[in-house]
């Protein structure tokens, strides 16, 4: 049964679509490592796929979530991000998760970063935010790289989470930042010349 | 951000059609009775919210899941009926679950019985299991009523000790 109505974004080097069953191997796979420790995990078999079909509900239930980040030319997967509120969030999250071993590209920011735009330029979402455990220092710095700021004021899931507040679309504007962030995610699509700083995911 | 094919099907007073976001109290209330906390108890109402979420993509992985039970009288949500089948899950399960004030007028059976008719008919299926607590007297009735058998005692991926009921294949029906 396909995850049909899920808007399909390209990027320079990725495709992100809605979930899909056949996606499923790949999502368990990093759900039951050690990778998933800031995002509830590592689950057993049962939750994996629950919390992956609940996934694809989130789609129906809040009509956004989140897609699945395929390499353009191969249809290999990556990881997922898009827009995630469950019950208890307080805000929209952006959220993100790059699988083992597939973290150093900059795929998280291509993908969170074109996400992001659908939410404010299609979606009219007026700003997002990040809920990241503040042991979890790849995503953080993603969330830096994005231009997010921690918002200590800002109320968090359970009080064991950092609040990460993206930049408002109007920041995101023919900024500065928004070249800054294009810049970065072009030296990845064409390494003519390397980033700086320690980018993982 | 509509699902495709959930199938509507009817019995003579209920309706059994796709889960929406309008269902949530209803679940929650549900939820929150079993586990004996307030219905507005955080959370119990996350957990009913990713609960209802993983109930409608479980129809994009299967093809089947579970209903929303409506009584066509008064259009009230009154349970759930359906199909279930996570992974680590010993088979595709027969459900079904009342909500609170609709027990006691035959409406799980009613559709249960619409569900299992689906399932062996439209679905082509030739087996069918029910997975059930051992202390859950009303749903082993229910249960046998429909000529299920105890078949075995397993331990769910959630560390619980149930009770799978075997019911009769389809061509014994």
């Amino acid at each position: 049964m396909p995850t049909r109505n899920i808007p399909v974004i390209e990027t320079l080097r990725l495709v992100l679509r809605g979930p899909e069953p056949q996606d499923y191997p790949d999502f368990k796979a990093t759900f039951s490592s050690y990778r998933s420790r800031f995002m509830g995990g590592p689950l057993n078999a049962y939750e994996a796929w629950m919390l992956y079909a609940a996934e694809i509900g989130h789609w129906n239930i809040r009509g956004f979530g989140m897609w699945m980040i395929h390499d353009k030319a191969t249809d290999e997967t990556y990881g997922m991000a898009g827009g995630w509120q469950p019950a208890k969030w307080p805000e929209r999250e952006i959220a993100w998760i790059i699988w083992p071993g597939k973290g150093g590209h900059g795929y998280a920011l291509e993908a969170t970063h074109a996400v992001r735009r659908y939410f404010y330029e299609q979606r009219g979402w007026d700003g997002a935010v990040s809920y990241i455990d503040p042991k979890n220092l790849d995503s953080i710095r993603l969330a830096e790289r994005l231009g997010a700021k921690k918002d200590k004021e800002a109320p968090t899931i359970d009080g064991n989470d950092a609040v990460y507040r993206h930049p408002a679309p109007h920041e995101l504007d023919g900024t500065q930042l928004a070249h800054g962030i294009e810049m970065e995610i072009s030296h990845y699509a064409d390494p003519l010349f390397k980033p700086k700083g320690w980018a993982i995911d | 951000m509509t699902l495709p094919g959930i199938p509507t099907i009817e019995t003579d007073r209920l309706i059994l059609r796709a889960p929406a976001l309008a269902d949530l109290d209803a679940y929650a209330g549900f939820l929150a009775s079993q586990r004996a906390t307030p219905a507005d108890d955080p959370l119990t109402r996350h957990t009913a919210w990713l609960g209802m979420c993983a109930d409608l993509g479980h129809w994009n992985m299967r093809g089947y899941g579970f209903w929303m039970t409506e009584e066509k009288s008064s259009g009230a949500t009154a349970g759930m009926t359906g199909f279930f089948h996570p992974e680590g899950w010993p088979g595709a399960e027969l459900g079904w679950t009342l909500f609170n004030g609709f027990e006691g007028r035959g409406f799980a059976i009613e559709a249960a019985r619409r569900a299992r008719e689906f399932a062996y008919a439209d679905l082509g299926w030739k087996r069918l299991i029910s997975v059930i607590a051992p202390d859950n007297a009303r749903s082993i009735a229910l249960a046998e009523k429909l000529g299920a058998t105890h078949e075995r005692d397993w331990t769910s991926p959630t560390g619980d000790k149930v009770r799978i009921y075997r019911h009769p294949d389809a061509g014994r029906l």
